[in-house]
């Protein structure tokens, strides 16, 4: 066969004719997208670079030479580190016991990595302040009752117990990661060691260590950079054991007088600083497929623990008791109890803290209204822009579709609190003055979730083959009619789910919204902090459970729209 | 060099029987491959022999050990064996030096230079050298084929274990490495189960062919035995094409099917009997002369092979419709009439199962 099509002359009527009427469309997205990333970030490296009269590195130096943001460097350092490490010993076995052997209950405990997941990292904090204050925590008031010892068991509030709390809903990160990647190693490849002659420990140390070392690597990255972003936790038990992190640090130069530059200088470090984490996993994790190769992927077998199984298990649920057991429990107790550290008798259960927390104290209602506006606007925009701008990308429709998944991923590296610095910089400034309003804050949500709808977006389309667009294509229908009308339904259950993880994101979001809120425009999660200040647990936990209960529902929502749990699309 | 004895082998899976009393003996040296359907047992016995398994009932021994049976299990690792998977299972972050060298790991007795000698000679083998630092992911499925082979052999096994080996492999390169595998066969002499749903990769390939079906070893031969003497219904219809005939014994040696008689490979068949009767397309001529089963018939469609021409035929005054495969020429037309000539010695009685 060697005839060759000739060549046809292409004709069109018109100058138009030749011109896809639907790119203004994706223009338009690729300009939003960039005018929400560029203007906030751009004023950021500006602002942290000028003095009164031009440019000065004045902020840069006091940041690195104020004794007191070193300290703060270098305590977020520490705490990021052993938050890292302790995710790993906590993540990684309970990974390979529910993906590889025969532990009794993986759905269960998968489940409950799902639910340490969800809960908000803040609100955990909460809950172990009253597990574990030094004064009037249970644990502590458990320990006293049973050895009459007059002092506590465990403070909370220290470096440690910082630590603690926040890896124990920072391990999911590596569970993902390293449960995702054991699932995706063939038990053929453990088998062809084991035939040629490797004991059960060579091949562990030979092959599936190694398979698995990227995957530990990098969720023990992605949860440094967790612990790094962090606001919440430290602010609730680090502030009170007299230390900083930086972002409590930075949070801090907004109180009166705001030194709005030098929170600008710090923010750029931490910036660098999770760009470059980022940039190592994602080289780990690119060196070498790591999925099985070549020919069809081999079955997965478990191994049999024998003896070991019960054991096992009880250390899952031991994990699982300080993530999810204790700090529910403590939270239902407070909700309903007229003092959460008094024993739960029928003397002290009450509904008080219900209405008082929803018909009595000031903001909450508002602050619920405001949230769930938020929480759905920014979930809407974000998952029709995230949808809109996957497609372009994945379907290469415009020049430099690269920049556009670039950007819309790019947040990934800034923290909530930086963010909301550049935030807070652009936008109380012409052209757009919008602090003071809600809008401040839903440009900080549907920013700082992009990434989360955008991979979410992006893996679906790339389970649509373009072939199903084409073929509407060839019969006469334009570009946005077939996304209309083939596309956007094939990738409807996939925009859903985007549309919820952006929910979810955003009703349990502190970090950004504790300095872009102003009196009129508490969500949530600032009213909970505002309500520590007044020592108001038993409202806490009431808003708490409130926040849990629809967070739950949106993930059930999640896993019949997607048919799986959604732990394995986060990473 | 030893064989390999499988005995009354039985492995089930939650009360279904996978593997239900399989026998199964190879010989010193020999080929054998396991040949079935999806879902035979086929690769559940070679999982069974490699000890991945344990079996509920029956044994396996090498040579004078038993290394399998209810009781106890040898682990793979102290088998001796190798095996070639159909994932091929090479370690993507070992290169194909390392992957080819692991199992000499496990021989303290090998000096350094001895391994880096046999892997660079089984390397040479399998046409590999100058690849020792590519990783698996960069090699051509082929390639990563051949270094699945070199990785098995290098350890010099006593038992070789190859499960569907070709089954990723494109059509053209598939039949390359058929008379590769062979040669290498040839060349190093391992006792050896293959296992295949492929009927031609296993005839091209083995001494000798197990078909299995539904966990039991249906007829063991060389590939010829089964071709031509198939001896029950599903052999004969999963080794090639064939007409299978339902007849009547009528004489020691002959059945009738209506009308027609038909003289057939077997004697003493008792009279009245029903006799299921195999005849492989290309077994019948259409022929002027014969002494035995001449048969009239009419052409009802005829596909050219290229190389042959695929008729089907209405005996006259019959029901019966064959298929026929004779050469190119004479060609015949649906609706001539022909005369079919079938050997007896090709008609082949067979059982139901």
């Amino acid at each position: 066969m060697t005839a060759q099509a000739p060549a046809l002359p292409t004709r069109f009527s018109s100058r138009f004719e030749g011109i896809d009427r639907s790119l203004p469309v994706w223009l338009l997205a690729a300009l939003a997208l960039v005018f929400l990333m560029a203007l906030p970030l751009g004023w950021l490296a500006l602002v942290s670079v000028s003095g009164e009269q031009g440019f000065t590195g004045a902020h840069y130096l006091e940041a690195f030479t104020d004794p007191q943001l070193r300290k703060a460097f270098w305590n977020t350092l520490v705490m990021a580190l052993w938050v890292g490490l302790g995710s790993l010993a906590l993540g990684a076995p309970l990974a390979w016991l529910t993906a590889r052997t025969d532990v009794p209950g993986r759905g269960l405990v998968r489940g409950l990595v799902l639910a340490s997941f969800v809960t908000p990292p803040f609100l955990g904090a909460f809950a172990w302040v009253m597990l574990a204050g030094p004064n009037a925590g249970a644990l502590n008031d458990l320990w006293r009752a049973l050895t009459g010892a007059e002092g506590a068991l465990v403070n909370i509030f220290s470096m440690p117990g910082l630590i603690f709390v926040v890896a124990i809903y920072t391990f999911p990160y590596v569970y993902v990661m390293i449960s995702n990647t054991l699932e995706l190693i063939a038990s053929d490849l453990e088998e062809a060691g084991s035939i040629l002659g490797a004991s059960r420990f060579s091949v562990a140390r030979t092959i599936t260590i190694p398979l698995v070392a990227p995957a530990i690597f990098s969720g023990f990255i992605l949860s440094v950079l967790q612990a790094l972003a962090l606001f919440g936790s430290p602010a609730i038990l680090a502030l009170p054991a007299g230390f900083h992190t930086i972002t409590t640090q930075i949070w801090g130069m907004f109180h009166y007088p705001p030194r709005l530059e030098v929170a600008a200088a710090v923010s750029i470090p931490l910036l660098v600083a999770t760009a470059l984490l980022l940039l190592v996993q994602k080289r780990l994790l690119g060196r070498r497929g790591y999925a099985a190769v070549g020919g069809k992927g081999g079955q997965r077998r478990r191994i049999a623990l024998g003896p070991w199984r019960y054991p096992a298990f009880a250390g899952c649920l031991a994990i699982m008791a300080c993530a999810v057991f204790l700090p529910y429990g403590i939270l239902a107790k407070a909700a309903f109890s007229r003092a959460w550290a008094q024993p739960l008798t029928w003397d002290n259960f009450t509904l008080r803290n219900w209405s008082f927390t929803f018909f009595e104290y000031g903001s909450t209602r508002e602050a619920i209204v405001n949230t769930l506006e938020l929480g759905v606007m920014s979930a809407c925009v974000g998952a029709a822009l995230a949808a809109l701008l996957a497609y372009v990308a994945r379907r290469k429709i415009i020049v430099g579709h690269q920049l556009v998944s670039f950007l819309a991923l790019a947040p990934i590296v800034i923290p909530g609190v930086v963010l909301a610095v550049a935030l807070f910089i652009a936008y109380t400034r012409p052209p757009l003055l919008l602090y003071g309003t809600l809008w401040i804050l839903f440009l900080a949500y549907v920013t700082k979730e992009m990434p989360v709808g955008y991979s979410q977006a992006d893996a679906t389309f790339r389970a649509i083959p373009p072939e199903l667009e084409e073929a509407g294509r060839v019969l006469g229908a334009g570009r946005l009619r077939v996304f209309a009308e083939v596309t956007a339904p094939l990738a409807r259950s996939g925009i859903i789910a985007s549309w919820c993880f952006i929910f979810i994101g955003v009703i349990r979001e502190l970090s950004a919204s504790i300095i872009l809120f102003t009196p009129n425009t508490k969500v949530m999660s600032v009213v909970m902090f505002d309500l520590k200040e007044e020592g108001q647990f038993g409202a806490i936990a009431v808003l708490g459970i409130f926040m849990l209960v629809m967070t739950f529902g949106v993930v059930i929502l999640v896993q019949r729209v997607l048919g799986r749990d959604f732990m394995g699309v986060r990473d | 060099m030893s064989g390999v004895r499988l005995s009354g082998l039985t492995k089930r899976y939650a009360d279904l029987a996978a593997v239900e009393d399989l026998h199964l003996e190879v010989a010193p040296g020999e080929l054998v491959a396991l040949l079935g359907p999806s879902g035979c047992g086929k690769t559940t016995t070679l999982r069974l022999v490699a000890g991945f398994l344990r079996p509920e009932a029956g044994e396996i021994w090498v040579g004078q050990r038993c290394i399998s049976s209810s009781a106890t299990v040898v682990p793979p690792e102290r088998r001796r064996m190798a095996m070639i998977f159909q994932s091929y299972a090479l370690w993507p972050h070992m290169t194909v030096q390392e992957n080819v060298a692991y199992g000499l790991r496990f021989k303290p007795e090998l000096s350094g230079t001895e391994r880096e000698r046999r892997v660079s000679k089984m390397l040479k083998v399998v046409q590999l050298t100058g690849f020792e630092s590519r990783y698996p992911g960069e090699l051509s499925g082929g390639q990563q084929q051949r270094v699945a082979v070199a990785r098995a052999l290098v350890i010099e096994p006593e038992i070789l274990l190859l499960d569907e080996p070709l089954s990723n492999l494109d059509a053209n390169l598939r039949e390359e490495m058929r008379f590769e595998i062979r040669r290498l066969h040839e060349a190093f002499g391992i006792t050896t189960l293959y296992v295949t749903h492929d009927q031609a990769e296993a005839m091209v390939i083995s001494d000798r062919v197990a078909v299995l079906n539904k966990g039991r070893v249906a007829q063991v031969g060389t590939p010829e035995d089964l071709f031509r003497r198939p001896r029950s219904r599903f052999v004969a219809e999963f080794i090639g094409n064939t007409n299978l005939v339902e007849t009547t014994a009528t004489g020691p040696s002959t059945v009738a099917k209506g009308p027609l008689s038909l003289h057939i490979a077997a004697d003493g068949l008792a009279p009245g009997a029903p006799v299921l009767v195999s005849i492989r397309p290309h077994e019948i001529k259409f022929a002027p002369a014969s002494a035995a089963n001449m048969l009239r018939a009419t052409i009802r469609r005829a596909s050219y092979l290229g190389t042959a021409v695929d008729y089907e035929v209405q005996v006259e005054a019959s029901e019966l419709v064959l298929r026929v495969t004779a050469p190119v020429s004479p060609r015949l037309k649906p609706g001539d009439t022909a005369t079919l000539a079938i050997d007896p010695a090709v008609c082949v009685p067979v059982s139901e199962a």
